[in-house]
């Protein structure tokens, strides 16, 4: 469900032009950590286009350079996770997992509400980095900081 | 019961104007809501369709993150529309992520369709719109709509249309009242002027005239042909007036009549111009002893004298054809049976064209006077025949005294002395002229009986003769008597040689120193010949000229003019007794001229002769 609603959020955000590597750069979602969706998440991107750009999925092992992605999950097995945040550059969209991951300076969090997935957004964290959350997303948030 | 047809023309126009506003106003309601309710539908698809695009829009997010708080939040802002019932978000399986209900709404969701879909149901209007994120369909959202807002909108029509209705129908009545009287007032003032003419007889009332349109003209009209009729029916009444009184003046004019009808001693009668009686005054009622119908149309023939009767109606036919006045003696029957003798006149009364529009006549009663004429008839021819016999008796002694005293006289005139031959000679001259005297009287009392061997006779013949009987005195008066040529007339010879011998003696008895000179001629004039004996002798003063033709009568006494005073009298006793006439003409000194005519027909002699 979490890879889903990963897949989801590429539909509610902006990023600028900037952001991406090339024009025709896909839209890349990285994954720190140890991966949770296994070959769920590279089911549900498959074939997916957003805003004219494909989606794809990567797993990453250390902090990615700028603009090669564009969603950076990072995985709970993380230790060092407001080191990674604060080292990354503009146009990121962090996802984590739990309140923790907030408070690191992360902008999305998953969290388990009535055995029911949702998320928490950290709506500064996402401005500073540049990013547009459609009111939309918003409103499906849990919480909003 | 009233029907349209005879109501009255304001009424008329307020329902005309009625009917007209209402269907209108009706017409274009229905039409209004028919329209609306297509532009409603046709809005409420937009809306919906829009509504539920927004909708699905905004749960895009809730479905990718399967988020049914949100998505029921999202859908209960559609309770802003209370005629939405059901609205229901549906995953891209087909599984329902909320539901919003209407409060009170009983329906549950409508099952999601794969293509979007607007359509109106008898649950309502169902909505059928894809969620679609990215270009792909993530879920469904379904939404039923119902139509109750179209019935309450069609109400609100409905009762604003029937309140405009009623508000304009209002206004309608009032305008109609109002302007309905532009059209119905000169119509109803029309119809009653009318109604009143008709009531009334009277044609000097007039309609008022209210307007300029053809509802004036018609006015006008009217008033004209009613001022034509008043001037009709007033000629037509002085007419009627004039005829009252002909009729008056004409039955005044027939009561006088009969009043003097009624009044005078005569029978008065009056008869058709065709002959039958019709009028008998009162005095044929009682005299007759007859009813009015009795003596009525030809009833004259029952109180006729049979004898009188045919030639009564022969001379009454005749007069009828002609006109010409009817006049008769004749004999009328008396209530007793008595026949007296009547004159009875009848005159046509002609009008003003001449033709004849009644008989009047009168029968007057001459009994008595018929009845003195006969008697004296009677005693004249007694008189006559004794002075006749009496003058022929007396002819015979008196020649007897002539002839003895002449023989006396021849025989015994010695014998005599002065005084006896002197005496003689008195008995002599008076015998003499006694016997002239009788010739005389002998032949005037001849000259009355017509001659009965009358026959045409040669008046110059007789004139000759006459002359000769006068040679003598003719001879010693040295007179020239001449004549013209003279007619055949029809009379006794005898008695116009008797008018000749004493006109002509007379001429020639009256004469003057002078040579007399006499002259007799004849002129045919107004069928009778009339004769003439011109003298120059002494003339006679005019104021006798009546007076000469009596019997005995002398202008001249004496031996200057010896003479037995009949000769005239003679004259005009024959001349009379042939239908003619005697006269003179003359001047004292101028001489004389004796006229007398002779009737050319025997007929008219004998008619007059009765």
């Amino acid at each position: 469900m979490k890879a889903v609603f990963l897949l989801n959020f590429t539909k509610f955000v902006e990023w600028t032009a900037g952001e991406f590597g090339a024009q025709n750069s896909p839209m890349e979602i990285c994954i720190l950590g140890d991966d949770p969706f296994g070959s769920t998440l590279d089911r549900i991107v498959e074939g997916e286009v957003v805003n004219g750009r494909k989606v794809a999925a990567q797993r990453i092992k250390q902090a990615p350079p700028p603009k090669s992605c564009q969603i950076l999950f990072v995985a709970k097995s993380e230790k060092d996770v407001s080191k990674v945040l604060a080292g990354l550059g503009p146009g990121v969209l962090t996802v984590g997992e739990g309140d923790g991951f907030m408070r690191d300076g992360g902008m999305i969090a998953f969290v388990i509400e009535n055995r029911r997935v949702r998320f928490e957004i950290n709506q500064a964290a996402a401005e500073n980095a540049g990013i547009k959350l459609s009111s939309r997303l918003l409103n499906v948030a849990k919480s909003i900081q | 019961m009233l029907t349209f047809r005879d109501t009255p023309i304001k009424q008329k126009l307020m329902i005309i104007i009625m009917a007209t506003t209402t269907a209108a106003l009706l017409l274009a309601g229905i039409g209004i809501v028919a329209f609306d309710s297509f532009l409603f539908r046709g809005y409420l698809e937009r809306d919906l369709s829009a509504l539920a695009r927004i909708i699905a829009d905004n749960s895009t997010a809730a479905i990718s993150f399967d988020d049914p708080q949100t998505a029921a939040e999202t859908l209960a802002a559609l309770r802003a529309k209370p005629h939405l019932v059901t609205a229901c978000v549906y995953r891209a399986d087909g599984t329902m992520l909320a539901k919003y209900a209407r409060p009170g709404a009983s329906a549950g969701c409508l099952p999601p369709t794969r293509q979007d879909e607007l359509r109106f149901s008898g649950q309502g209007l169902k909505v059928s719109q894809a969620v679609v994120l990215s270009g792909r369909r993530i879920g469904t959202l379904v939404l039923l709509y119902d139509l109750n807002e179209i019935g309450e909108r069609m109400k609100l029509y409905g009762v604003t249309v029937l309140g405009v209705l009623l508000a304009s129908s209002l206004l309608a009545l009032l305008l109609s009242s109002k302007l309905g009287a532009v059209i119905a007032n000169p119509v109803s003032q029309l119809a009653r002027a009318a109604t009143s003419v008709s009531g009334t007889g009277d044609y000097s009332v007039r309609a008022q005239k209210l307007s300029g349109d053809e509802l004036g003209v018609l006015v006008d009209r009217f008033n004209e042909m009613l001022a034509g009729i008043q001037s009709r029916d007033g000629n037509l009444r002085t007419a009627l007036r004039d005829r009252e009184e002909a009729l008056r003046d004409a039955e005044k004019a027939r009561e006088r009549f009969r009043f003097l009808a009624e009044s005078m001693p005569q029978k008065i009668f009056t008869a058709t111009p065709g002959g039958e009686g019709e009028y008998y005054n009162r005095q044929w009622i009682e005299y007759t002893g007859l009813t009015l119908e009795q003596i009525k149309d030809f009833g004259w023939t029952r109180y006729l004298h049979p004898d009188d009767l045919e030639p009564t109606v022969r001379n009454w036919q005749r007069s009828v054809e002609t006109g010409e006045p009817f006049l008769a003696q004749q004999r009328v029957r008396r209530a007793d049976g008595v026949y007296r003798w009547h004159l009875c006149r009848a005159r046509a009364m002609r009008d003003a064209q001449g033709g004849i529009s009644m008989w009047i006549g009168s029968n007057t009663d001459i009994h008595e006077q018929k009845e003195t004429e006969e008697e004296l008839r009677q005693a004249n021819e007694n008189l006559q025949t004794f002075a006749y016999s009496a003058s022929h008796d007396l002819q015979e002694p008196i020649r007897n005294v002539a002839v003895y005293s002449e023989i006396i006289k021849r025989r015994y005139h010695d014998l005599l002395d002065a005084d006896g031959q002197q005496f003689l000679g008195f008995l002599t001259e008076g015998g003499r002229r006694l016997a002239t005297l009788i010739d005389d009287l002998l032949a005037y009392t001849r000259a009355g009986v017509v001659d009965a061997a009358t026959t045409t006779v040669d008046s110059a013949a007789a004139l000759r003769h006459a002359l000769s009987s006068l040679a003598e005195v003719i001879r010693e008066n040295d007179a020239m008597v001449t004549y013209d040529a003279l007619p055949q007339v029809y009379m006794g010879e005898s008695h116009l040689q008797q008018v000749f011998q004493n006109l002509v003696g007379n001429a020639l008895k009256y004469r003057t120193e002078d040579k007399p000179r006499i002259h007799i001629s004849a002129v045919h004039q107004s069928a009778a010949w009339r004769f003439s004996v011109q003298d120059n002798g002494i003339g006679i003063d005019p104021q006798y000229k009546e007076k000469i033709f009596g019997v005995f009568k002398r202008l001249y006494r004496g031996q200057k003019y010896s003479g037995t005073g009949i000769g005239l009298a003679i004259c005009q006793r024959v001349v009379e007794r042939y239908g003619g006439r005697i006269w003179v003409e003359s001047a004292s000194g101028e001489g004389a001229t004796f006229y007398f005519t002779v009737p050319e027909h025997a007929e008219r002699f004998r008619s007059t002769a009765v």
